[in-house]
């Protein structure tokens, strides 16, 4: 079921409205029931997948807790092995036997020509690292082994974040999910902030620029070096609002219930360096990433050079998680070298302390990360290296070149408002910053969005970007 | 608890959205209606014209051969019969009963409109097109012709609150139909689904001359089967309840009502396929003439009356005719017009 579709705005009150109503007994219940019915919209078969991870490191988990150190850590690689192996068969098989049958080819040695073509399940990259990171806080001791199927399966499960995240740890909300959680009218209200606030930047802006996005992407040798400059401007907005509307709609739903997930951005664009930007974009992510890859590997408190290769090791499977792709993995693997020039010069100029005190440079900065993030943008926006060349080869050629290309004037104050509001934000969020204002202000500026989003929101099919990770 | 104040809110939203819904009909709301359903011009040419007599149909009506030296649509040579009296069209492309009943009640009472010609195609009781991968896009346009008001229909636009399954799933129904459904008939038929017909037809294929498998007559007899190897249920085919709503719309109207019949090729399918197929065809036809000339309807039967040259497409089944088949399905519906307009025939 999409965030944006008639279905979940029916789905989403009753599910809510049915919680509230029922004893905390039964809610796990409810709640699970509900999640099934949300992922099922997508493809109904595929949730028997989603049972088979679920299974996996629920047993696990118990086994694990049960187990001296050896046969512990026996049960934590059978079971990241295992969960991997599904998400492996059904986003990477095809990707690999691509690339064998292309070496074979260059070295000359038999290789089956084998594709199985799965519709990727959908959120499967999501679910999966939620599931793992819960094995592993059983493994490391942070976190005691869930032995209520159902609760588990709903931490898997819960139909908020259940397709594009925030990624969970166990600590938030495998907790959350056994207390119990009255009705709070403040969390209502906060929650469904989120949801509009969500919808607006999902629909208004980001459907809107996906227009014009597709527009530079399906043919750019015919458009001038500025149209396509406008065009990555565009990109990097578009995927911003999306994957941040989708992730305020399923913080707002379920704040709503009374359920805290975490934040999944804070102002990315307003980063002032490739480290920072990946402190504030995709943090459940970038957290999960710090938190079982780089500091397993040593983190920074390594050599350089073996710091340098973890950078690398933790960019390049960020990138392969995004998408079973070589462009992917090529975008994971710039910023890693990014952060890791970053780092190198930030260690050589110490230039880290005096950085928040000159506010040129700060804005300096900011201008120069924006810009280098939205040009990263497009190894992940094409679908392959030949496009990626011609967005190139066309951005440089082009200048001369005359195109149609025009913008209807309301998308620019559109991004002018987007871009306001999220400045006024500045590490807040949503909710919590309406709270701040006054009546008649909030008021206001929620007729605007409810108003933008029924007459401005595009009416073509723009799935969410994350969709398809 | 929720406060009283929640209460308030809410009615202030809801005046808000009222007065947000003039706010919209008199800014933006004309501008949509021209991208997302500018078929409505159609209707509002035929009011504004005073049309008394009104074709509508789809692709059918105005498409036409290059060599044909009248390009005119049908509903123009029926026009030609009467010179004495308005004959108006309105024509979109890929439109079915559910659309021209939606156009049909757009119509405003107070117009000057008295008959009716509504397009009855076949091809569309058949489960490819029923689940055919324009249907989003078709359903999309219909959210303007529905009435609602303003506000909500550009709503429901937003939130996609149309009939909106993805081509996968449409290809999953109508193959579903195809796999399932068996062909009841009066007399041996080997492949009892249109699956197993088809699949017979690919493999056994069409022969050229010298014996070899013509594919592309092979792909075409394996459409012709998945086009017209049904049998419409009364009860399931949503097209029998749209064609009933247009006659009962015709009822509260007091509209003189003709269903034109389509021409399919028969010719090329008899050619192809056979007596079994052909058997198929005349059945729907002899189905849906029945019910509707019970129903009170003019029923121009031109199922047979377009020979295999007159079709514009040769690789495909459609209801695409050169001048010459335009003008005899014209003829023929001209002539059921004079049952109602005795006087004005010329």
């Amino acid at each position: 079921m999409l965030f944006n579709s008639i279905e979940f705005l029916l789905f989403f009150p009753i599910v809510t409205l049915l919680f509230f109503l029922l004893p905390h007994n039964y809610r796990w219940m409810h709640l699970l029931v509900a999640s099934c019915i949300f992922y099922m919209f997508f493809i109904p078969q595929y949730i028997f997948i989603l049972f088979t991870t679920i299974i996996i490191d629920y047993l696990a988990a118990i086994w694990i807790e049960k187990s001296d150190e050896i046969k512990k850590k026996r049960y934590l690689i059978i079971s990241i092995i295992s969960t991997c192996l599904v998400l492996f068969v059904f986003k990477y098989f095809d990707f690999f036997n691509h690339n064998m049958l292309a070496l074979s080819h260059r070295f000359d040695f038999y290789y089956p020509e084998k594709m199985i073509q799965f519709i990727l399940p959908i959120g499967l990259s999501f679910h999966t690292f939620q599931s793992l990171s819960y094995v592993i806080e059983v493994y490391r001791g942070n976190q005691r082994a869930e032995k209520h199927f159902g609760i588990y399966s709903l931490y898997v499960m819960f139909y908020p974040q259940l397709v594009t995240g925030p990624i969970e740890r166990p600590q938030n909300l495998l907790v959350q999910l056994r207390q119990e959680k009255p009705f709070q009218y403040s969390n209502l209200i906060e929650g469904l902030r989120l949801v509009l606030f969500g919808l607006f930047l999902k629909m208004v802006i980001a459907d809107n620029l996906g227009v014009y996005v597709d527009q530079i992407y399906s043919k750019p040798e015919s458009f001038s070096s500025l149209s396509i400059l406008n065009g990555l401007l565009f990109y990097s907005f578009q995927i911003y609002c999306d994957f941040f509307g989708y992730s305020s709609i399923a913080i707002g739903c379920a704040k709503a219930m009374g359920y805290n997930l975490m934040d999944n951005f804070r102002n990315p664009y307003l980063s002032s360096s490739i480290g920072e930007f990946w402190h504030r974009w995709h943090i459940s992510l970038s957290t999960w990433f710090r938190d079982y890859v780089y500091l397993s590997l040593g983190g920074s408190r390594v050599k350089i050079h073996r710091w340098a290769i973890n950078i690398l090791v933790v960019f390049i499977l960020s990138g392969l998680w995004h998408g079973a792709n070589w462009t992917f993995v090529i975008w994971g693997l710039t910023h890693g070298v990014l952060l890791i020039v970053e780092g190198l010069v930030n260690r050589v100029f110490k230039t880290q302390k005096d950085k928040g005190q000159n506010t040129i440079r700060k804005i300096f900065n900011t201008i120069k990360t924006f810009v280098i993030v939205s040009f990263t943008w497009v190894l992940f926006r094409a679908t392959d290296f030949t496009q990626v060349k011609l967005i190139v080869k066309s951005l440089i050629r082009n200048i001369s070149v005359s195109d149609d290309f025009s913008v209807d004037p309301k998308i620019w104050l559109f991004l002018l408002f987007f871009i306001t509001l999220d400045s006024v934000l500045l590490n807040n969020r949503f909710d919590v910053w309406c709270n701040k204002r006054h009546l008649t202000f909030r008021w206001s500026l929620y007729i605007a969005m409810i108003l933008m989003i029924i007459v401005f929101s595009n009416v073509d099919n723009f799935p969410f970007i994350y969709f398809q990770f | 608890m929720i406060p009283k104040s929640f209460y308030y809110k809410i009615g202030v939203i809801v005046i808000v959205l009222i007065c947000m819904n003039y706010l919209y009909k008199y800014t933006y709301y004309e501008k949509d209606i021209q991208t997302h359903s500018e078929v409505i011009n159609g209707v509002r040419k035929v009011v504004k014209d005073s049309c008394e007599v009104v074709y509508v149909g789809e692709s059918s009506n105005t498409n036409c051969r290059e060599d044909d030296i009248d390009k005119r649509s049908i509903s123009a040579f029926i026009g030609d019969y009467y010179p004495t009296l308005r004959v108006g069209d309105i024509t979109k492309p890929a439109a079915h009963a559910e659309i021209f009943y939606l156009l049909l009640k757009n119509i405003p009472e107070s117009s000057a409109v008295k008959t009716v010609i509504v397009t009855l195609n076949l091809r569309s009781f058949d489960a490819n097109w029923i689940y055919s991968s324009l249907e989003p896009q078709i359903q999309k346009y219909a959210v303007f012709l529905r009435g609602y008001p303003p506000l909500v229909g550009r709503f429901l636009l937003a939130f996609k609150g149309y009939d909106n399954r993805s081509e996968a799933e449409l290809e999953k129904m109508y193959k579903h139909e195809w796999k399932t459904i068996e062909l009841k008939v009066p007399f041996p038929l080997k492949n009892k689904t249109v699956k197993e017909w088809d699949r017979a037809m690919f493999h056994e294929g069409m022969k050229n001359p010298d014996g070899s498998k013509n594919y592309k007559l092979t792909e075409l007899a394996c459409h012709y089967i998945k086009t017209y190897a049904f049998q419409i249920d009364t009860v399931k085919n949503p097209r029998i309840k749209d064609f009933d709503n247009i006659v009962m719309l015709a009822r509260e109207r007091n509209w003189n009502l003709i269903f034109n019949f389509m021409a399919e090729n028969t010719e090329k399918a008899q050619e192809l396929i056979g007596d079994e197929l052909i058997f198929l065809i005349k059945q729907n036809r002899d189905l849906l003439v029945k019910r509707y000339h019970r129903n009170g309807v003019l029923v121009v039967d031109n199922l047979e009356c377009v020979p295999n040259n007159q079709y514009t497409d040769t690789t495909w089944t459609t209801e695409h005719y050169a001048e010459r088949g335009r003008k005899i399905v014209a003829r023929n519906v001209a002539d059921s017009l004079k049952r109602f307009y005795p006087n004005h025939f010329f």
